[in-house]
Order: structure tokens, then C-alpha cells, then sequence
């Protein structure tokens, strides 16, 4: 049961993006198609997921006083590991991402899970804290560069769907980002309202 | 000369750091309430992103480059503005009391500000001169203290006005943003 | 004191780790990610200047003298030994900054065999089309004689390139990149001074 809520609490509940608020610069920077947000949602929950079981399982012997610096070399570890793996596999996405994959390590919400998690808990419950937290912004993200994609170029997945003339540039542009994800969050705020 | 002045306009307004890089959103939402904090913050990362700039480039040419690790380097910028962040706290906390009752509370989150890492990355991958890493350092500070000031003017206004209670806070917010970002767009084709 | 040591012992440790860690992954990584901007280059390659058997980096030879510092790569395509064709890597200024080119000419026939748009930053939707085979095609088969100019209409004469709608600083750009490795190519290999 409590293992169940562990995960879910990620999607929707503590959405890392939608309800914490965190990690927003990859969610504006990298949200121009559904692809793009997608690589970048399985990329960070692969850090999330290896630095969470790292973390737990070495937070017995990693001394108080200096644990953020030593979370803070974990995370970067496992950041570069994955930077050239992409490097090496998916070259595609790996130029779209760019700098933004560098800095997953800058992305509050893994050493905030390793802050107000991982840290405290064994290593089971780590786990699925981190594929929780990872699906839920996973999600995000791909919500996110839906609306984008669709509105601004008229595809989705690179499939076109809408006629030549209907999109709209400007939502693939950086103010679409803004703008997509501001109408989103005044959303969500209202559906929670009225089932609050 | 030409080409450190076309630096410095498209890092101030052409690639505004925040507005159309999404460098350093967190602290661009989080601290542009009030327009004495944003000035605050503006200069703590303003200084940090310089410093760091310069430690970052040093670091990257005289030690990864040679020694064959440019694959640590993220690892290595890290710990480099942790450590930095930290250093400039301890020391303004000793010689500035006052500088460090107003800028305090917003330097330790300097650290996870992508905007440090992120400028610090993109100098090394441009492979510029020292002196461009100052200058392109520089303005993207200035930039970022730009959008946050011009942010926290706004907001303040926001304050009184009658908003849709859903819009309230971060989305309101970032549809303006959004609105700064239109208009910054207006400076792309400039250089 | 005993504690600060201990602290750095412990944080030593675990980078030590960390940095062994990632020297193998990136021994891994590192070979493969050559071979495939390798392949890429190749790829390229064969896009604008398909029939040929290799092609070497001859930059140090035809760019000696060269003053245009808009050409960056000369690539002499080869075939059955000979030289048949030239291909040039260009970069050139932008609406919103650097395009690199490459732009592939054909010795024989004094003509652009086909252009493509390595990298770009421009405007996605706008000026970005410039990576698109429809504006890339426009480029085909030009005669090398006459400097290529943007029209924003329908061409007439050979020389002339249509414009991306509502994108003419880029495709103004682009032209002006391959015009500098036309005239390279003019002065270098145009007719009567083949080697």
C-alpha cells in the first residue's frame, strides 16, 4: 500500500512540475516538440532512479555535515554517464537537448528527492519515490510539448496533423513555452479547486 | 571590437539568459516579488556568474584539457560554484554584515541556479579568449538582472490588480513573462 | 580537526569513485561517439557530392591562400583517382546566428551538384526551413558562371534563388555562403584550370 502511494504521489499529487514547481527550465526549454520532451523526461528519470538507490543506500555512511556536496558528485556522476551515452546512441536528441543535459545536475528536483528523500529512506521505497517523481515529470514534460508541437507546427510526433496555415510559430518560440505552461498551471489550479 | 560588442547585445537582449535561454527561471519566479529582493539577487548572481566564469575557463584550460578529462567537466563546474558560493557567503558574512543580512538568504540557492552552470558551460563551448568569457559572462549577468528587475516592476503592480483567483501567483507570472519574452523577441535581427 | 580530515577522506573516496567510474564509461562512449560523427561526416558527404569513391580533407593545400574567412573546409571528392569534385564547408551569419554549409560542386560541369544546411540557429517555423530539402533544392544544378542572387518571387533567370517566404535575411545568408565557396571554386577549379 505504502509503496503503491509512494509512486503515485509523483504523478499527480507532488507532480514535481505542475504542483512543486520545480525543474521548470527544462520544462520551458525543451518542450518544442513531443520527442525532445520525452528524451528529456526518460534522461532525467534515469539520474533521478540511479542516484536515488546510490543515495539510499550509502545514507547510513555519508557523514551529515558534508552530504550535499556528496549528493552533489553522485548526481553530476551519473549526469555525465548519461551525457555520453546519448552522445554515443541517440546523436538526434543529443544535439536537441544540448546544454540542457549538463543541467539535469542543476535540476532542483533531484537533490531535492535526495534532500527530503533518499536520504531518509531504505532503498526499495527509493525507488519507486524516484519512478514516481520521474513518470510524473515525464508527463509533465510531454503534456507540456504536446500543446506546444500541435499548436506551433502542426504536428505531433513529427506528424503533421493540422493544415499549413493554423499553427502558430510563436508557440514554439520561447514565449509559447511561458505561455503554455502558465494556462496550464491556472488550469490544474481550478480543477483542484473545485474537488478541493 | 565588433565582436565583443555583438556579444554583448545578443547575450543581454538577443538570447536574454532567461527570457529566451530558460537559464534561471526558479530564482526569476521566485524572488521577482518585490523589486528591492530582485536587485538583490540580480547582484549576487550577477557576481557569482562572473567569478565562476573565469574559475570555470581557467579550470577548463589549464587542467581538463590538458590532462585529456573533459568528460569531468561537469562534475568539476559543480563543485567549482558550490564551492564558490559557499567561499562568497563566508567571506561577505565576515567583511559585510550588511551586504550579507540583504544578500544572504539568496546565495545558497545560487548553487542549483542553471544560469552559473549553464554560461559557465556555453563559454567553454564557444572555445572563447578570457576576455570574451568576461564580457560574454558580464552581460548574460546583466541580463539576467535586467529581466529580473523589469520582472519585479511588473509584479509589484500585479499585486493590486484583480486577477482570476486560478491565475493567481506562477501562472500569472509567467504569462507575463511570456509577454517580456515577445517583446524581447523583437530584438533578434539586431547584429 | 580529526573530523575535517575524515570529512575530506570520505568526500575524496567517493570521487575518486565517481571519476573511475566515469573513465570507463567514457573509454566506452568515446570511440563510439567518434565513429558516428565519422559516419555522419561521410553521410553528408555523399548527400551533396553522391558519385564518388572518397573524399579527402584538402584544406591545408586550397585554403593557404584564401581570404575569405567564410570558407572553412575544402573537401576534394575523388573519382577512379581523379578529382571530379569539390566540397566546401561554409559558415555564414544568420538572422539570428551562424549557419554552417555544405555546398558540393561538380569539376566537370561547373555547377552546384547540391547544397546542405549543417547547422543553424534561425527562427523554427521561418528561417529555419533553410534545413529543409525544398529550400536546399533550389540550389541544385546552378551554374557556377554568374553570382547567385534571391529573388522573392518565381525565378527566371539560372542564376536566381527563390527566398524562404517571410525569410530573407536567411535565405539571403545561405546564398551568400555558397556564392564565397563559388568563387573559391571559380578561381580555383572553373574551366581551363583544372589540374
Amino acid at each position: 500500500m505504502s509503496l503503491a502511494n509512494e509512486f503515485t504521489k509523483g504523478i499527480i499529487r507532488e507532480n514535481p512540475l505542475f504542483r512543486l514547481l520545480l525543474g521548470m527550465c527544462p520544462a520551458l526549454a525543451v518542450t518544442t516538440s513531443v520527442d525532445n520532451g520525452l528524451g528529456m523526461g526518460v534522461a532525467f528519470s534515469v539520474v533521478l532512479l540511479a542516484s536515488n538507490i546510490v543515495i539510499s543506500a550509502m545514507r547510513s555512511i555519508i557523514p551529515n555535515s558534508v552530504r550535499i556536496p556528496a549528493y552533489i558528485v553522485i548526481v553530476a556522476t551519473f549526469v555525465t554517464m548519461i551525457d555520453l551515452l546519448m552522445h554515443a546512441f541517440t546523436p538526434a536528441l543529443y544535439t536537441a537537448l544540448g546544454i540542457f543535459i549538463p543541467l539535469i545536475v542543476v535540476n532542483c528536483i533531484i537533490l531535492g528527492r535526495a534532500e527530503a528523500f533518499s536520504g531518509k529512506n531504505p532503498v526499495i521505497p527509493s525507488i519507486m519515490d524516484a519512478l514516481g517523481m520521474g513518470v510524473g515529470f515525464t508527463l509533465a514534460l510531454v503534456l507540456v510539448s504536446a500543446f506546444r508541437e500541435v499548436l506551433g507546427a502542426g504536428t505531433f510526433f513529427g506528424q503533421t496533423i493540422l493544415p499549413e496555415n493554423i499553427p502558430a510559430i510563436m508557440m514554439i518560440l520561447p514565449p509559447g513555452g511561458f505561455i503554455t505552461l502558465g494556462c496550464l498551471l491556472a488550469i490544474l489550479n481550478k480543477i483542484q479547486k473545485k474537488t478541493a | 571590437m565588433q565582436e565583443y560588442f555583438i556579444i554583448i547585445i545578443s547575450a543581454v537582449f538577443i538570447n536574454n539568459i532567461v527570457l529566451s535561454q530558460f537559464l534561471g527561471i526558479c530564482p526569476f519566479m521566485g524572488v521577482s516579488k518585490k523589486l528591492s529582493a530582485s536587485i538583490g539577487m540580480g547582484g549576487a548572481v550577477s557576481f557569482v556568474l562572473v567569478v565562476a566564469g573565469f574559475i570555470t575557463w581557467a579550470l577548463n584550460t589549464y587542467l581538463l584539457t590538458p590532462l585529456g578529462i573533459g568528460y569531468l567537466q561537469t562534475i568539476a563546474f559543480i563543485l567549482v560554484i558550490a564551492s564558490l558560493v559557499q567561499f562568497v557567503e563566508m567571506v561577505i558574512k565576515k567583511f559585510s554584515p550588511s551586504l550579507y543580512k540583504a544578500l544572504g538568504i539568496y546565495l545558497p540557492l545560487i548553487t542549483t541556479n542553471c544560469a552559473v552552470l549553464g554560461v559557465a558551460i556555453i563559454n567553454i563551448q564557444k572555445e572563447f579568449s578570457l576576455g570574451k568569457v568576461m564580457v560574454h559572462s558580464l552581460s548574460h549577468a546583466a541580463g539576467f538582472t535586467l529581466a529580473l528587475v523589469l520582472m519585479s516592476g511588473i509584479r509589484e503592480r500585479l499585486e493590486d490588480a484583480d486577477i482570476p483567483e486560478s491565475m493567481r501567483g506562477v501562472p500569472i507570472a509567467l504569462i507575463v513573462a511570456a509577454l517580456m519574452s515577445i517583446s524581447f523577441l523583437g530584438f533578434s535581427g539586431l547584429i | 580537526m580529526r573530523d575535517i580530515f575524515k570529512l575530506s577522506l570520505f568526500l575524496l573516496v567517493v570521487a575518486g569513485i565517481s571519476g573511475a567510474g566515469l573513465s570507463y564509461v567514457n573509454s566506452l562512449a568515446t570511440p563510439l561517439i567518434a565513429e558516428q560523427i565519422r559516419q555522419n561526416k561521410i553521410d553528408s558527404f555523399k548527400e551533396v557530392y553522391p558519385q564518388s569513391d572518397k573524399v579527402e580533407n584538402e584544406s591545408a593545400v586550397y585554403l593557404k591562400d584564401a581570404h575569405d574567412p567564410a570558407l572553412k573546409e575544402v573537401n576534394i571528392a575523388y573519382r577512379g583517382g581523379m578529382p571530379a569534385g569539390v566540397l566546401y564547408a561554409v559558415e555564414t551569419k544568420g538572422y539570428s546566428g551562424t549557419i554552417s554549409i555544405l555546398a558540393g560542386f561538380d569539376i566537370a560541369d561547373s555547377r552546384i551538384t547540391a547544397i546542405k544546411v549543417l547547422s543553424q540557429t534561425e527562427t523554427p517555423g521561418l528561417g529555419a526551413k533553410a534545413k529543409d530539402r525544398f529550400f536546399q533544392d533550389r540550389y541544385k544544378d546552378k551554374n557556377t558562371t554568374l553570382p547567385l542572387e534571391v529573388t522573392k518571387t518565381a525565378p527566371v533567370k539560372d542564376n536566381q534563388i527563390q527566398a524562404i517566404t517571410a525569410s530573407t535575411i536567411t535565405s539571403k545568408a545561405v546564398t551568400k555562403g555558397v556564392n564565397a565557396a563559388r568563387e573559391h571554386f571559380n578561381a580555383t577549379f572553373g574551366a581551363g584550370k583544372k589540374q
